[in-house]
């Protein structure tokens, strides 16, 4: 049983940095699975970091009141201790591996705290069992979807046989299959009486398995929901409390975003990495031209490789036709624009001010001032970017990208690890970036994006375009499909 | 070069040695090609110990990359013998000074990017922990070892980004253009670290307890030779002066 | 407080060695091909290494980190190829470096510049080959690379210059630690990183 008593933590050392968490008091019964929510900032991940004793042996803050895991204090334990009960999963999947290979990474654990090597053994098969790992064992992490390196994280941790595992925004990163592949683990570890504890923006694929929701605000505890009171909030309530949707089914369809629909021809789209099989197999197709066209499928259908094509990164892929224009990749690299998902990689200056001013042809500060305005950065335009929220980063991303006159804008996974508030802001970015005339392209695994925004879609299957549609009635029900299918609420089909 | 650091245990296949056997040859290696003599025997030592990694990652099955090696490595030295004993004057001297460096350094840098990719990093811990090296050593090493592949893949992405927002900016100060690279990359290659800390420990990285070492290593017949040649090769080093042929 | 390294400390030091070698390298090896650029490629070295130093230092908090810093690089140089005398001397200078660091409990400006400068004089250990064993092998440098070439690098590398190498060093390594704080307090201290 795990028992918080008047929890409070701030991180660093003076307090105006920010209040983790305050006053906390709950009690989690063993074999329970608690849904940690509420929008971002709200110190949910704060909390998960208290169980796992992260809090406050390795964020340095001021920990006030106690934390009780099965009768021992586990602030008070060193971490290698806690390590034996409490399991951990964490949201970035590139981060979260210290290995490079599959089979070390899933030990590595258990070797840490010097278990037998017979049993280290044993318990690798029947995890590889269990989780149905076997095309994943013996590979480079460096390799792997970010799906399948968040099942190595699972699997790392179920080795170790904790009873408790704690997973924060564990989601974020992952399409459709995986997450519920996801939820396949988190079931099988529900079998067994573990108890589960996830701090979560998704929801809906969490819907049949967790038993309490807990709603968290400015670092308190608001409100503490059985699975079947969580159930029965509408639609409007949910949203109100800032809450991603629980049942996709009750999505409702977009107002339709109406434009004349243009088109764009895509030549040759073949493409292999240096000594890699071939990815993406495209040679001719129309796609929606002056739309937000929303890019979904699986990973590995070829998506990032497609919109690096697109982009003109890969310098010897295909040719597009657009309003009589040829581009070959090298005009695309000036037409397109990408915001990547790590988008700190493509911020560069001091300034969000001067990140916009060095995208211009000119430099013309009353220009880039209107661009900051319009995208709602005006405010912050003088902090240095790594200061800002992912969001607004992202937004100064965009920015630069208007700012710089580009006709086509790519976005990787805006959305990921985003609450309800922060999606719709985005969705919102985007039919502005529309209306200034701007084709967007959106990869994203977000139903509710796509509905919220998106006037297409293009459906990638094994490195080609299998479908596309728009977002009428009728593509409404297509796109649902995909995100339901019967894999959700249950009825998920036990493959491997 | 590429090719192989991104390279593991995915496609195992070739010779598996003990890493320590490994460590052993790139010492070696590294050692005797850098030491500036060139007499007598070591005219033959030197070339043999250059074949070593070209065996290593022939055995892996990257035939380009080898014959890639082979064909620099070779070109190399025979320029550096016609430099050295039939041209003169500054086109032998400029030719002295970038194949001395290649023959020098190539065949080091290539076996020890053939030791990054072939060995695990639990072997590595385990090779390193049978050494009773200290774990003050061991950790950073290996988060050594983890991060090599990772600044590679965070550089391209930064490279990408900059190509993409069309790199007029910094152009023409050089000093910019590192801080544009430099930062971005700093940034997030400490951001990993910190989470990858976080979960390290949560998984009982540091705990006093005997680590235990799932992984075989060991040393083997193939392991043999190749110290045997090794020390033979330390040996004629030793001796050449007194080799005379 | 715990003093003795744990190990989060020991992450922070490997990801902190590799950021700094890399970036050595990239520096070092366009430069090493031109032979007679040798004696300032340490120089070089430290000027640019001066940035993840200094961002490496606002996570040290205990004695040692630096020296094992130093040990550790001598070890990477070693394996490329440069002989193995950078793991003695990082172990002294290391240790040297860590001291004056400490007294400036990781703090003092001034003392990081200074403790940089003097844990950099490991790589004077990459220099002891060229000039302690070259004299050794003279004959046999000349029959490798040509008379010509031996004169050459030995007109460039007189013993005493030894003294301008590790001089080079030590300036370039204020500097470089100055560009490095620079850089800190114009994006990591404003983005609220360190």
């Amino acid at each position: 049983m795990i028992k918080i008593d008047h929890a409070t933590f701030t991180y660093g050392e003076n307090n105006e940095y920010s209040v983790g968490i305050r006053d906390i008091d709950l009690e989690i019964e063993d074999g329970q699975v608690i849904v940690l929510c509420g929008e971002s900032g709200c110190g949910k991940t704060t909390l998960t970091r208290m169980i796992n004793g992260l809090i406050p042996h390795y964020y340095e803050g001021k920990l006030t009141g106690e934390i009780w895991i099965n009768g021992i204090n586990v602030s008070q334990q060193p971490l290698y201790d806690t390590a034996k009960i409490v399991g951990s999963v964490f949201q970035n999947p590139r981060s979260q591996f210290f290995n490079v290979d599959t089979t070390s990474e899933i030990t590595f654990g258990c070797e840490n705290l010097g278990m037998p090597k017979e049993e280290i053994k044993d318990r690798l098969q029947a995890t590889i069992q269990e989780l149905h790992l076997k095309k994943l064992i013996g590979r480079n992490i460096f390799q792997l979807s970010g799906g399948e390196k968040q099942k190595i994280a699972c699997a790392g941790v179920s080795i170790m046989k904790p009873d408790i595992f704690v997973l924060d925004e564990p989601s974020s990163n992952l399409d459709a299959a995986s997450i519920m592949d996801l939820r396949r683990i988190i079931a099988h570890w529900k079998e067994q009486g573990k108890t589960i504890i996830i701090s979560e923006h998704r929801l809906y694929y969490l819907r049949g398995l967790a038993d309490r929701f807990i709603y968290m605000k400015e670092g308190q505890i608001i409100q503490d929901y059985s699975a079947t009171e969580f159930e029965n909030l509408t639609e409007e309530k949910r949203e109100e409390m800032g809450l991603r949707a629980y049942v996709l089914e009750n999505l409702l369809m977009p107002e339709m975003l109406i434009s004349e629909r243009t088109t764009m021809e895509l030549h040759d789209f073949n493409f292999a990495y240096k000594n890699g099989p071939q990815i993406l197999y495209i040679r001719e197709c129309e796609i929606p031209a002056n739309r937000i066209v929303a890019i979904t499928g699986n990973n590995g259908a070829g998506k990032s490789t497609f919109s690096r094509c697109f982009c003109g990164l890969e310098k010897q892929c295909g040719t597009i036709i657009w309003n009589g224009k040829t581009y070959r990749p090298k005009e695309r690299l000036k037409a397109c624009y990408m915001v990547m998902q790590e988008v700190n990689h493509q911020l560069f200056t001091e300034t969000i001010q001067d990140e916009v001013m060095i995208s211009m042809k000119e430099e013309n500060e009353k220009e880039a001032d209107k661009f900051l305005d319009m995208l709602d950065l005006i405010k912050v335009k003088d902090r240095h970017p790594m200061s800002l929220s992912g969001g607004q980063k992202q937004r100064a991303a965009i920015a630069s990208a208007i700012a710089s006159g580009r006709s086509v804008l790519f976005l990787d996974e805006p959305t990921s690890g985003l609450d309800h508030k922060h999606m719709l802001e985005v969705a919102e970015v985007l039919r502005e970036v529309w209306d200034t005339g701007i084709s967007v392209y959106v990869i994203t695994h977000d139903l509710e994006l796509i509905i919220e925004c998106c006037t297409d879609v293009i459906h990638f299957e094994n490195g080609t375009i299998a479908d596309q549609y728009q977002m009428d009635a009728e593509g409404m029900e297509k796109i649902r499909k995909y995100f339901i299918q019967e894999k959700c609420c249950g009825k998920w089909s036990k493959s491997d | 070069m590429d090719e192989i650091l991104s390279a593991t245990v995915d496609s195992r296949n070739g010779i598996v040695l003990d890493p320590r056997t490994k460590l052993f040859m790139l010492i070696t290696i590294t050692t005797l090609m850098f030491s500036t003599s060139n007499d007598g025997i070591m005219n033959i030592v030197k070339p043999i110990l250059s074949l070593i990694p070209f065996a290593l990652i022939l055995s892996e099955h990257k035939f380009k990359t080898a014959g890639k090696y082979a064909v620099l490595y070779a070109v190399c030295f025979v320029l550096e013998r016609l430099a050295l004993n039939v041209w003169s004057g500054m086109i032998s001297f400029l030719i002295l000074a970038a194949t001395s460096i290649m023959t020098r350094f190539a065949p080091g840098i290539m076996t020890g990017a053939y030791l990054i990719s072939s060995t695990s990093v639990s072997e590595f811990i385990s090779a390193m922990e049978r050494m009773h090296v200290t774990e003050k050593i061991i950790i950073p090493l290996s988060v050594i070892f983890r991060f090599f592949p990772t600044i590679k893949e965070e550089y391209q992405a930064i490279r990408d980004a900059m190509k993409m927002r069309n790199i007029r900016f910094g152009g023409k100060n050089p000093f910019l253009m590192i801080e544009y690279r430099l930062i971005p990359l700093m940034v997030s290659v400490i951001k990993i670290g910190d989470e990858l800390s976080a979960a390290a420990l949560t998984r009982g990285l540091g705990a006093p307890v005997r680590r235990t070492n799932v992984c075989e290593i060991g040393f083997h017949v193939q392991d043999f030779s190749a110290i045997v040649v090794c020390f033979a090769c330390f040996i004629l080093f030793f001796l050449h002066q007194y080799i005379v042929f | 407080m715990n003093n003795k390294l744990q190990a989060k400390d020991l992450i922070n030091l490997g990801l902190f060695t590799v950021l700094y070698f890399v970036l050595g390298c990239c520096v070092a090896i366009p430069i090493g091909f031109v032979p007679i650029f040798l004696p300032i490629l340490g120089a070089l070295w430290t000027l640019i290494t001066g940035i993840p130093f200094m961002l490496f230092l606002t996570r040290v908090k205990k004695f040692g980190m630096v020296t094992l810093m130093a040990i550790l690089s001598g070890l990477l140089m070693g394996l490329t190829g440069m002989g193995y005398w950078g793991v003695p001397l990082g172990l002294i200078f290391g240790l040297l470096g860590d001291l004056i660091l400490k007294f400036g409990n990781y703090k003092s400006a001034k003392r990081s510049l200074i403790g940089y400068a003097v844990f950099s004089l490991w790589m004077v250990g990459t220099y002891i080959p060229m000039y302690f064993m070259v004299e050794d092998s003279r004959a046999s440098f000349a029959a490798s690379f040509g008379k010509e070439y031996a004169d050459k690098v030995m007109a460039v590398m007189p013993m005493w210059s030894i003294v301008l190498v590790i001089a080079g060093i030590f300036i370039c390594a204020i500097i470089g630690g100055m560009i490095g704080k620079a850089l800190l307090k114009k994006h990591f201290v404003k983005a609220g990183i360190v």
